[in-house]
């Protein structure tokens, strides 16, 4: 690896909070190392560490007085235990600093947590016989603040606001108000206590606590404490002052080994008078040292950095479905009253039912009863089927239209005929409406004559209602993929040419339901699919609602993801997320709901499953429920969130909470895209004294530079500043054409597989997967033999296409995981190789650098998009061709991207890491 | 021919004053079932004054409330409409009153004001409104002068004004208002007999407004049948559309729910028919129904001032003659020659109820085909922009139809007029694109002013026989200031119906149903505040944090050393140096 030994400045200086970190006294370190095991101990769900320690007033009796200690260590979760504790460390720090580790062990663990504890019970119990229990070290951050506060009034008694002068100690009360305000679930009063305490100690009234210098002096000469224990403050110390912090001489990567006492005096001595040298002392031998060290900062830190920011990134998905990350959901918009009306979809309309069921069967060809006995059953939507349809809609009072329509991809041709029938709302006027869609074929491919015939039979019950505020349209599709499409595309004069208008139409559209019944037995639980094309979602509200009238008003489970037996654990969890991950990341309509989240329009689809006692009419009465609800609406759903994750019927992650997973994924390739940047923008000291012509050495593993350069460091520091500003010029031509020649290489495929015909598919794949072996070789070849006029700039280059290439991938990423999360986490973490892999410096001795450099590229061949294809199919038993055929449909269609991003992002990433990798054959 | 007949009484009632020119006070109801169970109830009520009493503030016909508004306003002419559904013309035919007594859906409002300027007609007009809005407890006085236009050739005036009266014609719409008991309670009581006699007795909010489609209208004109006679004359119509089946269902229980299976009609030739299977049958015969039923009342005798009028037969109905009607004892039964229309003479004492009985229908009346269709809609999806299409359908194959279109856009749609396209479409389907000269004779355009008024178009518009025309145009939508959204920023913002006039005699008015436009919402609720706040939050935990790590504390003394190393510092001691080598020159002359 090339070392460039200068370095850019810095905007800030890292060393001060690593070197504040690496000073931390003894007794600070103890307390957050306690707070930290105590945290990761209350991760586990068999014993509950809060409810064993918290302060709880009713639970304190002799044998529990444990818990007054206790309590401040323990934490409610992640962010209550990081705000704490970065509250807690600077003040602690300073406390033990100044008065010694003996005094503050002594005065933490006994009076200072006691006390608030005593006076808290005390007023909890004694005064407003409430049982809050509370736990956290925010105790003591009060406490030493008020204790601060009264130090501060001592000196400056005042601040003047305008011309009001508000006293200094009132500050910790102002803080705690703000606190109880702003952070849910504190606890004013055991604030208050802490504060209390803290100014008795800031007064001096606890001073007899501590116990007398003689005794700490005597203990910690007898037990040579200070040379045994690191990071010990002293008893002495306190007497020098506050900021005695002992300085450090030694480069601040080494820690200091605790040097013998009298050394610590001598310099403690010393102290007084260099004190104000620290600072300057401090931030010198930080630059020398980076200066003497940049492979740490260029070479190494970007690829620990990113390492860590992928490893955040999937830690980070994989906690979402703890209780402490995760929220049960609940419904926002108030105006959708769930459940809160009675339906009344029963009785002899299930007589209709079964009437219209029979009229329509009578119409199915012969194969149809044949068929029913192996229980595959399937009908074409005829012409007579959709007249029949009509003929019904028309009965029952309705207004009815059709629509032809016509679509091809991949050389199939999907047509058929949409029919649908609007209610005008009786006092409305066709401002609003909601849909209900029907397709006689569902998502799955299955005959759908019972969600058809429930559909009939609801059009001709809700036409007897004149509650209705908006129109409702129903649709009846002949399949769910193209159908709806074609329909909502039409609603919105959106449609293509192949594709008729609508003769008649209605206002906004509110909300869409979509109902399936393909099978004749009766259901046990409602399954809700929910996402759209491209990974949109409707409205969290809408999906709350379903689940709140299925459960909550007709007793019906419901369930999503295909999770049929969901235990609501951890695992359980977990595999819905990723499923619905799975589900959005490849961006294609899940049924007919889906076509409508383009418009802006939720939507969901309703499927019966599993074999139970609910009947159709069950069904209908949630389909009723819900379009009440929906007609409620006063405005457009927008109150719950469209972000969202759900792991559970009724539990959910919202975008913020999950949306820093993919963005650290898709960070550590722009971590590293700007620090190759960086580091090519600065001439390699070693090079830079090598005389031009001459093989570079600079690739030797640079394990041994540092060393040398140290012992370098003390002569050459003078003229290092000189060395420090030769920058290079980057050589950006040829890096840039390449990295935005694949781009534009990727329309290619792209274009490929959205226009072939379907039978061509699986060849195409197969050519694909040999075109990924041979092009990174060939491009590498090309390279090398490019670049070997001026082999100086060859590992310059490597860089920079290095670089160029991540920079846009990182930064796609990170814009795409906001719109579709799953994608971007799904391209990142395939794409995470290539932030780790370069050329293989040619110092490597060929056996060595041969078989890695082909294992590397059969391990990328792995992760190429069309073998990632492969192995998917293989491994959900899908044919290629099927899934492609699907992806060009959706292209076509239904406007999916999915492609796109493969094609034109990842691919071109993978190419130019490919090509990196194949040039260390040349 | 409902419309035919229609004005025939309209024309009726209007001429009455050429009989009578004192005061007087009529009042009608022509009730008439229309296909799919619905039936259309049309009341008149008309009153007479002289001019000379109104001037000298005598109201006995005259509403005296209204009347001291329009002096106070002086408005000439005034015409208010509510109106909540839609007409379905598609079952029902031509509008009742040709549509000249409905207006778009919520509230419209035209009147003709006598000013010298401009100015000071909207100074009379913004009065006028505010006034209204108190009376008729409407949102009138949201009618600002965004909402407010000045059609040019959309509406006549219909009264005689005397030729030296400056008239100004102002026209103001709220298309989201909502018409209910609050609106008929105020318009019964300009009624001389206030809702306690007569057929205005019917006039429950329960029913009325269970209607499919209801418009009341108050009409104020002068009519002058010579120069120095005239009479200021106010109409007063309700016209409402209800649903048979549903206005039978009893006021304490008004669920439909489902029918007892033995209730059940269903078509037992099905094979499949059976005890629990059931293909239903929709029953074609006429439903039967009574005032009674429908109305939830009798009507109460007559309305003493109406009793002496000439026309005594207050009520009409327009069933074919051989379907059985009952009346109540007292009242008499008067067929007239067309064979559809029959009209009753009340006793005056007597409360009167009306049955029509169930009967198969075997000729039915007949019901004016529409002369043209209209439909608008918004098309296009997301936040910028969108487009207007509007599709005019001339059901005719023989005559091609002249119109003037009329809209108002709010100021935040705006409209790129230059897109504006035709499209004819032929009854065999196939689309042409034509030059929108072809079809618009004549353009009156007035764009809008952000925050000031709204966009006006009114476009005389010619659709040849037997075709389709679609006008599309496209526009952008404006983003508004946060405090200009209203509570329901989410559901979207009214615009205004479109109002078609068709040039015949008498004229025919069609609008459009209201729409619905989204604009750019922010998000006010929860995830907003979130933000901030946590911002707040974290700025402030981040700050301080940031400070006690990068921030040092040093000594005065320090500082000043410190600062001479950067180069501002260098700057600024180079600037030092110079003013004292300035200075110094000073010091040494000194």
């Amino acid at each position: 690896m090339a070392t460039p030994t200068a370095l850019p400045p810095l905007p800030f200086n890292p060393s001060r909070a690593r070197s504040y970190l690496l000073r931390l006294p003894l007794f600070t370190r103890l307390v957050l190392l306690a707070t930290l095991v105590f945290w990761l101990l209350e991760l586990q769900t068999v014993w509950s560490v809060v409810q064993w320690g918290a302060l709880t007033p009713s639970e304190i009796n002799l044998g529990t007085m444990y818990r007054l200690n206790t309590y401040p260590l323990i934490h409610m979760g992640f962010f209550h235990f990081l705000l704490n504790v970065v509250a807690l460390t600077p003040l602690l720090e300073r406390f033990e600093a100044e008065h010694g580790t003996l005094t503050a062990v002594a005065l933490f663990i006994g009076p200072l947590s006691t006390l608030p504890a005593g006076l808290y019970l005390l007023i909890e119990k004694g005064i407003f016989n409430r049982n809050a229990s509370v736990v956290g070290a925010s105790v003591w951050v009060f406490l030493l603040l008020a204790s601060e506060a009264i130090r501060t009034f001592k000196s400056h008694p005042h601040f003047s606001l305008g011309s009001t002068k508000i006293p200094t100690w009132t500050s910790p009360l102002f803080v705690c108000a703000v606190v109880s305000a702003l952070v849910p679930n504190t606890s004013f009063l055991g604030h208050m206590c802490a504060i209390a305490v803290g100014y008795l100690l800031g007064l001096g009234y606890l001073k007899f606590f501590v116990p007398p210098e003689k005794i700490l002096r005597f203990l910690e000469g007898k037990l040579n404490l200070l040379g045994r224990l690191p990071h010990y403050v002293s008893v002495d110390q306190k007497t020098f002052g506050r900021y005695g912090v002992l300085p450090t001489s030694a480069p601040v990567g080494d820690r200091p080994l605790p040097p013998p006492r009298s050394v610590v005096h001598l310099q403690i001595i010393n102290n007084i008078n260099w004190v104000e040298d620290t600072d300057l002392m401090a931030l010198k031998s930080a630059i020398r040292n980076l200066r003497s060290n940049p492979q740490f900062l260029f070479a190494r830190l970007p690829y620990i950095l990113s390492f860590i920011c992928i490893v955040a990134g999937v830690v980070w998905l994989a906690l979402l479905p703890l209780d402490d990350y995760s929220r049960r959901t609940y419904i926002s918009e108030n105006a959708l009253l769930p459940g809160q009306v009675h339906a009344y979809f029963s009785g002899s309309e299930q007589h209709v039912f079964r009437g219209y069921k029979k009229e329509i069967e009578s119409l199915l060809p012969a194969s149809y009863h044949e068929v029913q006995e192996s229980g595959v059953r399937d009908a074409e939507f005829t012409p007579v089927v959709s007249d029949k349809i009509q003929s019904i809609l028309r009965a029952a009072g309705l207004k009815v239209a059709t629509q032809n329509y016509e679509y091809s991809s991949s050389g199939i041709t999907h047509q058929g005929q949409n029919v649908y029938a609007i209610i005008n709302a009786p006092r409305g006027d066709a401002t609003e409406a909601i849909v209900l869609v029907a397709a006689w074929k569902t998502a799955d491919g299955e005959l759908n004559l019972n969600g058809v015939t429930l559909a009939l039979t609801l059009a001709r019950y809700f036409k007897r209602w004149s509650l209705w505020s908006k129109d409702i349209i129903f649709v009846f599709p002949p399949d769910s993929k193209s159908g709806t499409q074609a329909w909502i595309d039409a609603y919105h004069d959106m449609q293509p040419a192949s594709i008729q208008p609508l003769p008649l139409k209605s206002g906004a559209l509110q909300g869409g339901l979509v109902i399936e019944y393909p099978f004749d037995h009766r259901f046990e639980s409602i399954h809700i699919v929910y996402d759209g094309v491209n990974g949109q979602l409707p409205n969290l509200d809408l999906f709350n609602t379903a689940v709140a009238i299925a459960g909550g008003q007709m007793g019906i489970g419901a369930s999503l993801q295909e999770m049929w037996d969901h235990k609501n654990d951890y695992r359980a969890r977990l595999e819905t997320i990723l499923r619905g991950m799975l589900k959005q990341g490849l961006g294609y309509a899940t049924g007919a709901h889906s076509s409508f989240m383009p418009y802006h329009i939720d939507a969901i689809t309703l499927q019966p499953k599993g074999e139970g006692w609910q009947d159709e009419m069950a069904l209908g009465r949630t389909i009723e429920s819900l379009c009440r609800s929906l007609n409620n609406l006063l405005e457009h759903l927008h109150q719950s969130f469209f972000f969202y994750l759900l792991m559970h019927t009724n539990r959910f992650v919202s975008i913020g909470t999950y949306l820093p997973s993919a963005m650290l994924v898709a960070g550590n390739f722009t971590i590293m895209a700007i620090a190759l940047w960086m580091r090519t923008g600065y001439r390699p000291r070693a090079t830079a004294a090598v005389k031009p012509g001459e093989k570079s050495n600079d690739e030797t593993p640079s394990d041994e530079k540092p060393s040398d350069e140290k012992s370098e460091v003390e002569q050459k520091s003078q003229t290092e500043a000189k060395d420090a500003t030769s920058t290079t010029e980057r050589q950006l031509a040829l890096p840039l054409s390449l990295v935005v020649g694949l781009h534009l290489l990727g329309l290619i495929p792209l274009y490929t597989f959205n226009n072939l015909s379907y039978k061509y598919y699986t060849p195409a794949t197969y050519a694909y997967i040999l075109a990924d072996i041979l092009l990174p070789i060939f491009l590498s070849a090309l390279l090398t033999r490019h670049t070997s006029t001026s082999t100086k700039t060859n590992p310059h280059q490597h860089h920079l296409i290095k670089s160029f290439s991540l920079l846009p991938l990182g930064l796609f990423l990170s814009t795409l995981a906001t719109l579709n999360f799953s994608l971007s986490f799904i391209i990142g973490l395939l794409c995470t190789p290539l932030t780790f892999i370069h050329r293989i410096p040619k110092t490597t001795p060929a056996p060595l650098r041969y078989p890695l450099t082909l294992a590397g590229l059969i391990l990328l061949n792995l992760l190429s998009p069309p073998v990632v294809l492969l192995a998917t199919c293989a491994y959900t038993g899908t044919s290629v061709e099927t899934v492609l055929t699907q992806a060009a449909f959706g292209w076509d269609v239904w406007g999916m991207w999915t492609q796109v991003v493969v094609w034109c992002v990842w691919w071109p990433a993978w190419l130019s890491g490919g090509a990196l990798l194949g040039c260390s054959f040349f | 021919m409902l419309a035919r007949a229609l004005f025939s009484l309209l024309a009726f009632v209007a001429l009455a004053p050429l009989i009578s020119a004192s005061s007087d006070y009529h009042e009608k109801l022509l009730l008439q079932p229309l296909p799919q169970s619905a039936l259309l109830a049309s009341f008149t009520f008309q009153g007479n004054e002289s001019q000379q009493s109104f001037d000298e503030r005598h109201f006995r016909y005259f509403p005296r409330a209204l009347g001291q508004i329009l002096r106070h306003s002086n408005t000439k002419e005034l015409h208010l409409r509510f109106t909540t559904g839609r007409w379905d013309a598609e079952s029902w035919g031509s509008r009742p009153w040709n549509g000249s007594k409905e207006g778009g859906t919520g509230v419209e409002l035209w009147a003709w004001i006598d000013a010298p300027s401009d100015q000071e007609a909207f100074a009379k007009w913004i009065t006028l409104t505010q006034s209204l809005s108190g009376l008729f407890c409407a949102s009138l006085n949201f009618v600002d002068s965004t909402r407010t236009t000045r059609p040019a050739a959309l509406f006549d005036s219909t009264g005689d004004h005397p030729a030296s009266s400056n008239l100004h014609l102002l026209h103001g719409t709220l298309p989201g208002e909502v018409v209910c008991t609050e609106n008929l309670t105020p318009f019964v009581k300009l009624l001389p007999c206030k809702g306690k006699a007569g057929i205005s007795s019917l006039l429950d909010g329960h029913k009325l407004f269970d209607a499919s489609w209801q418009s009341m209208s108050v009409d104020v004109r002068p009519i002058c049948p010579s120069p120095d006679e005239c009479v200021v004359q106010i109409d007063q119509t309700v016209d409402i559309v209800l649903d048979i089946d549903r206005s039978k269902r009893p006021r304490d229980n008004p669920i439909p729910r489902p029918v007892p299976s033995e209730e059940l009609v269903c078509d037992t030739s099905k094979p499949y028919h059976d005890y629990d299977t059931c293909y239903p049958l929709e029953s074609a015969a006429e439903r039967g129904w009574s005032l009674h039923e429908i109305f939830g009342r009798t009507v109460s005798g007559v309305c003493p001032l109406a009793e002496n009028s000439e026309d005594n037969e207050p009520i009409c109905l327009r069933v074919p003659h051989d379907r059985g009607v009952y009346v109540s004892p007292g009242a008499t039964e008067s067929k007239d020659e067309t064979g559809f229309s029959r009209c009753f003479s009340l006793d005056p004492s007597q409360p009167f109820d009306l049955l029509v009985q169930e009967q198969d229908a075997t000729v039915q009346v007949p019901l004016d085909e529409p002369v043209l269709r209209a439909e608008r809609t918004i098309v296009g999806h997301g936040q910028e922009r969108g487009g207007m299409r509007i599709i005019f359908d001339n059901p005719s194959d023989t005559q091609g139809v002249d119109f003037v279109y009329f809209e108002t856009l709010p100021w935040f749609l705006r409209p790129y007029v230059h897109t504006l396209q035709a499209t004819i479409t032929g009854r065999d389907g196939i689309r042409h694109q034509v030059p929108a000269s072809q079809i618009i004779r004549e353009t009156f355009y007035r764009p809008a002013i952000d925050r000031e008024r709204g966009t006006q178009l009114e476009l005389a518009i010619s659709v040849p026989a037997a075709s389709t025309v679609t006008l599309t145009y496209d526009f952008e939508k404006a983003i508004l200031r946060y405090t200009e959204y209203p509570p329901d920023a989410n559901r979207g913002f009214n615009v205004a119906p479109a109002v078609i006039k068709l040039s015949q005699d008498p004229p025919v008015y069609i609008r459009t149903t209201s729409l619905l436009l989204p604009l750019p919402t922010p998000d006010f609720s929860m995830p907003y505040n979130v933000i901030i706040l946590t911002s707040t939050v974290i700025a402030l935990a981040f700050g301080s944090v940031f400070n006690l790590l990068v921030r040092r504390f040093v000594s005065v003394d320090e500082a000043a050393a410190l600062t001479s190393q950067t180069l501002k510092g260098r700057l600024l001691g180079k600037i030092v140096a110079l003013k004292d080598r300035l200075g110094g020159k000073q010091s040494k002359t000194e």
